[in-house]
């Protein structure tokens, strides 16, 4: 094909050109860009430098290359341009054929897809990075959890043996702000696991029968205390039909109801708070309670209650106010997850209004009497217990040891692991065992399990043991208890609650 | 007798090619992304050590997610290939040492000559790291962006074009 025949068969802009092999342009048409005979073609575009190598490489045979789509701009025009470059003994022929139009077409075309490529690898890249600090924020919360646990045990117990002792007025005074602050602390550690845990899918919400009306009356009995106490209303009302028990999972229907009963409290200096509980519908054997819990305080700016559940949100600067500004968001967290809805209308200066819906079980046939929490006491058998304490960690030894000591009725020997533990048990005979988990060589579940499986002495095998943690899980009961401990007990501790938990122990196994 | 050399960029779109491209030559960069049809062609003269004038000509490329799409003509006559990825999309460079294989076997007498661009996006250390274990070669670590080691690789390149 000569490139006359070719030019005919693309309808569009030819130019034909025809330089020496020094690049000397020859002849040209100067259809499209403006070149001059005489002048070099190397200084018409960088792209005619490679005609030097074809030149180089040349032997006998015409030889043709073609180039699709080359820019090619001088002063005055840019072009979108294929090329087709015809090298033989004499000269070189170079055919322009300008596809500028059909290119920029097609560039639109590449431009959408492309970008729309890149864009979604860039969020993608960008979601991915979020989950993997997301996972590590809440592998960190958990770990640095047991770390900060410890030792606040021992400022948490050591701050309620100081308040024990001989103080003078200001010592009192900041014994309690210490004791205060560890609380809060230790609430902010709380609510920042519960999210962690949310978050990861690590709570799992149980549905146990549980004596609602219990609940309610706890409320109202805790929150009337307080109320007198800053001197505001309290009411309740609770629907005569709800059932007396109910299926759900109580634990965290507190936990919802308590937070916004706080903050309700928190936030009203004057006038009322309600708490008003009524039956929504039931069907067969479930039904949607309804809590209302409305307040006339300091009320939430229109803009700020978009985004009230979110974390770390607080609205009110007051100091005196405390809270972490996690409790709204573990609390809608806990709604969602119990398939529940909660709904927030607010006046700024009138009040606020939570509307709670949380769904519930309950069993058709008739109800059975509930358990309640016994009244234990040690036997009179003996003047004084025995207890063993294995913990590795000084402090947490020191603060039982004085708990234990300062109640009167114990003596205590302390095992630092499992190991002197046993040896213990075999050289004395102990009326309970207070277990830490986490221990060096032989571990409290492992040293659990060589007491009960170990020995043919009832009085080793068969002494109560209570696990003692720093990890608050619902797992870590579970194996505790499977590993044959009676109880078992979370650090930091209330010290009313160790004592209540030994004293049944020992007073079970008298009472068999 | 005047000193030429043709230098293509190669790889993926989006990896930073044109980029690198106009940062070298007009000393430019934009955050704006624009498509690369075809073939685009600059001229840079770079004065070498020795005193000599090299016009390193430099082709960039509209780049394919297969290298075997790429147009053979736009290969022909090269001294150098510059083989771009992005450091921080693992696709435009997880066929990296095949691809390599292809353009050593097709261009045997070629330099080539491998970057990590957008080295702002990410952790140097931990990069090269990586790239170790899992054995990928990398010449040079750029960003077009901040201008960071584009001088220096392209006057490297030049030396060693033209030894
Ligand atoms: N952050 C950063 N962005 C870059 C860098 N190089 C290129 N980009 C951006 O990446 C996109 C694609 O660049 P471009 O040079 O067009 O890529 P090409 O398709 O390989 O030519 C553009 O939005 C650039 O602004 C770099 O070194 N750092
Ligand atoms: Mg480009």
């Amino acid at each position: 094909m000569t490139y006359q025949e070719e030019r005919l068969l693309f309808n569009q802009k030819t130019q034909c050109t025809v330089v020496h092999h020094d690049g000397k342009i020859k002849e040209t048409d100067a259809n499209i860009f403006k070149w001059k005979v005489g002048t070099s073609i190397y200084d018409a575009h960088p792209f005619f430098e490679i005609l030097n190598s074809f030149i180089e490489i040349f032997e006998k045979e015409e030889t043709t290359y073609s180039f699709p789509c080359i820019h090619l701009e001088d002063e005055k025009i840019e072009k979108i341009c294929d090329i087709t470059l015809k090298v033989n003994a004499q000269e070189v022929i170079i055919l322009l054929f300008d596809y500028s139009t059909k290119y920029h077409e097609l560039n639109k075309i590449a431009q959408q897809k492309n970008e729309s490529i890149l864009k979604s690898k860039e969020l993608e890249l960008k979601n991915q990075y979020l989950l993997e600090k997301e996972k590590f924020k809440n592998s960190f919360i958990s770990n640095i959890n047991h770390e900060i646990r410890t030792p606040l045990t021992s400022i948490l117990g050591f701050v309620e043996v100081l308040e024990k002792t001989k103080l003078s007025f200001e010592q009192e005074e900041l014994a309690r702000i210490i004791k205060r602050q560890s609380l809060h602390l230790n609430s902010l550690i709380e609510d920042m696991v519960d999210i962690a845990k949310i978050e990861s899918g690590k709570i799992k919400i149980v549905d146990e029968r549980f004596l609602f009306i219990n609940l309610m009356e706890g409320f109202k009995e805790t929150y009337s205390k307080l109320a007198e106490d800053k001197g505001i209303q309290f009411e309740t009302y609770i629907d005569p039909n709800i059932q007396e028990y109910l299926i759900g999972d109580r634990t965290r229907v507190f936990q919802i109801l308590n937070n916004i009963l706080n903050n309700a409290f928190k936030f009203t200096e004057e006038g009322k708070i309600s708490l008003s509980v009524t039956k929504n519908y039931q069907r067969t054997n479930k039904l949607s309670i309804n809590f209302k819990i409305e307040d006339t305080g300091l009320g939430i700016q229109a803009e700020n209650l978009e985004n009230i559940f979110e974390r770390f949100t607080r609205f009110n600067e007051d100091k005196q106010v405390s809270g972490t500004g996690l409790g709204l968001a573990i609390v809608k967290d806990l709604v969602d997850l119990l398939r529940g809805e909660i709904k927030v209308t607010s006046q700024p200066d009138q009040g606020t209004t939570f509307d709670i819906k949380l769904p519930f079980k309950f069993e058709i046939t008739k109800s059975a009497p509930e358990k309640k929490k016994k009244k234990y006491s040690l036997p009179e058998s003996k003047k004084k217990f025995r207890i063993l304490v294995v913990e590795d960690e000084e402090s947490t030894q020191f603060l039982i040891m004085k708990v234990l000591i300062s109640h009167g009725s114990f003596f205590v020997d302390v095992a630092i692991n499992g190991e002197e533990a046993v040896s213990y048990l075999e050289r004395r005979n102990y009326d309970l065992v207070l277990m830490d988990l986490k221990l060096s060589k032989v571990d409290g579940y492992q040293a659990t399990h060589i007491i009960r499986n170990n020995y043919g002495d009832k009085v080793i095998s068969e002494v109560p043991i209570i696990g003692f943690t720093a990890k608050a899980t619902e797992a870590e009961r579970d194996k505790c208890l499977r590993s044959g401990m009676d109880d078992f007990i979370t650090k930091p501790f209330e010290q009313e609650d160790l004592i209540y938990k030994i004293v049944k122990q020992i007073a079970k196994k008298a009472a068999l | 007798m005047k000193l030429s050399k043709k230098v293509v960029l190669l790889g993926h779109f989006g990896v930073g090619k044109t980029s690198l491209f106009r940062r070298f030559v007009d000393n430019e960069f934009s955050e704006d992304y624009k498509v690369t049809l075809g073939v685009q062609i600059k001229k840079k003269v770079i004065e070498m050590p020795d005193g000599r004038e090299l016009s390193m000509i430099i082709w960039d490329t509209e780049g394919h997610t297969e290298i075997e799409d790429t147009r053979k003509s736009y290969l022909l006559g090269s001294n150098a290939f510059i083989y771009v990825f992005d450091l921080t999309r693992i696709d435009t460079y997880k066929d990296l040492n095949k691809d390599l294989a292809y353009l050593a076997k097709n261009h045997p007498k070629v330099t080539i000559k491998v970057i990590g661009n957008k080295l702002d996006l990410v952790n140097e250390k931990e990069t090269l790291s990586k790239f170790k274990e899992q054995n990928i070669v990398v010449d040079c670590l750029t960003s077009a962006k901040t201008n960071k080691n584009v001088q220096d690789f392209f006057l490297d390149l030049a030396n060693e074009i033209t030894a």
